[in-house]
């Protein structure tokens, strides 16, 4: 119990803190492919997938720990990952975006992190149990996309690290904007750590490595599997109102880790502080919570256990919920941004039309 | 002229939103203060207005999660 704390702990802080400091959120990131035309988190994202693709099917190859794909169940990944999708950008945040902006004070975030906890509980052991284990029963083949085309998984990696590097190649070969930033107050690695910009590249190539390490600290303490976000999140309040420590893993000090290492992020770099949102933000914030909860317990995963891990290890599950997970942040977007943004430009053209 | 928009309290990526739709009101020239206190538009609020070819006149933190930006209409 001891090593399952410190090391979920240790791994989860240095995840929370990168992603506040790299400022890595993959709602935005998916919604600026549709909003704004820009891939890059999209691509740093592809990244972190293939460097710990490589890492974790190393650690297999060594034998440090098996790992066996399970069926797929396609049609509730589908259907969870979309309604996913429309409720990270209902919640201003995917599932560990939501942890990690809870830790910068952000009690919108709050909302979104209790009705999502609420609802992956409600969805694995409460009354709509039986509803996702039946939905999820229905699969179709194996998970592992090597098995399926009859091929050994490296072929697979090697198509995924040679994509990346041709992407990386161009990207940075493209002329720089210079940003501006805010004057350093800070030297040295205090300047690093808690105030530089990081390159959305090098947070990615953070991600990665953690979501290496994170496997053979979980498998350690008997739970074989990487990074978790959402199981790991119901699982806190499973234990809280059952006192039934089984429902304590490696992945509830993860998720607790998340919080913990943003909020000393945040604190460090003066970005911390309580922010109350306004009724409409906490609507959403509460809709989109549920949202999430409902599709990640459908999908079997959230942006991190699917989209980053279940990828990771060439499943079909990681790939089909990606797709699907970007396509619900679209849908979500065109309502949210996309249109609301439209009819004031339309509403702004009469009025300037009719004076 | 300058304007200044408030946009404390919103989450990313509305501060963002409402600052192009601000600028878009304002003639060449003019000036855009944004007040705001959402993390990520430290980075996205700068990196719009650098790809945009707006140019930015004051760029500081006033405190804990709280900044301001100005940006001067050149597109």
């Amino acid at each position: 119990m001891l090593q399952m704390a410190i090391t979920g702990i240790i791994c989860g802080a240095l995840l929370g803190f990168v992603m506040q400091r790299g400022r890595f959120c993959l709602t935005g990131g998916f919604r600026d492919m549709y909003i704004a035309k820009d891939n890059r988190i999209f691509y740093a994202l592809l990244i972190a997938i293939a460097i710990q693709a490589v890492g974790v099917y190393a650690l297999i190859g060594f034998g440090v720990f098996d790992y066996a794909a399970t069926p797929f169940s396609l049609w509730a990944t589908v259907i969870g990952a979309y309604v996913f999708g429309i409720g990270i950008i209902f919640a201003g945040g995917c599932a560990t975006g939501t942890w990690y902006r809870a830790g910068e004070g952000l009690i919108g975030s709050w909302i979104a992190l209790a009705f999502y906890m609420l609802v992956a509980a409600i969805m694995k052991s409460g009354p709509l149990g039986q509803f996702t284990t039946t939905a999820r029963s229905n699969t179709i083949g194996t998970d592992s996309m090597a098995d399926t085309l009859g091929i050994n998984v490296w072929w697979l990696i090697g198509l995924l690290v040679v994509i990346v590097a041709i992407i990386v190649f161009c990207e940075l070969k493209k002329p720089r904007v210079k940003i501006p930033g805010l004057k350093p107050k800070k030297t040295g690695i205090a300047h690093v750590l808690f105030e530089k910009r990081w390159h959305p590249f090098v947070t990615a190539s953070l991600i990665g490595l953690i979501a290496i390490i994170a496997w053979p600290l979980s498998a350690a303490t008997g739970r074989v599997f990487g990074l978790g976000v959402t199981t790991p999140s119901a699982n806190i309040l499973q234990y809280l109102v059952s006192g039934n420590l089984d429902f304590i893993n490696w992945g509830v000090f993860l998720v607790l880790g998340i919080f913990l290492g943003s909020f000393f992020g945040a604190k460090m770099s003066g970005e911390f502080r309580l922010r109350t949102p306004d009724t409409k933000t906490v609507v959403r914030s509460g809709a989109g919570g549920v949202l999430m909860g409902f599709g990640a317990s459908l999908a079997g995963g959230c942006s991190i256990g699917n989209g980053l891990v279940m990828t990771a290890m060439m499943s079909w599950s990681g790939w089909i919920a990606l797709i699907f997970m970007i396509l619900g942040v679209w849908t979500a977007s065109y309502f949210v941004f996309v249109r609301p943004a439209k009819q004031k430009m339309a509403a702004r053209a009469q009025s300037s039309a009719n004076a | 002229m300058k304007k200044t928009l408030e946009v404390l309290g919103m989450v990313c990526p509305f501060p963002l939103i409402e600052a192009k739709d601000a600028m878009q009101q304002l003639q060449l020239g003019d000036e855009l203060e944004v007040q705001f206190d959402c993390t990520q538009g430290t980075e996205s609020l700068p990196r719009w207005a650098a790809e945009a070819g707006h140019e930015v006149t004051n760029y500081e933190q006033l405190g804990e999660a709280s900044w301001t930006i100005t940006i001067k209409k050149n597109a």
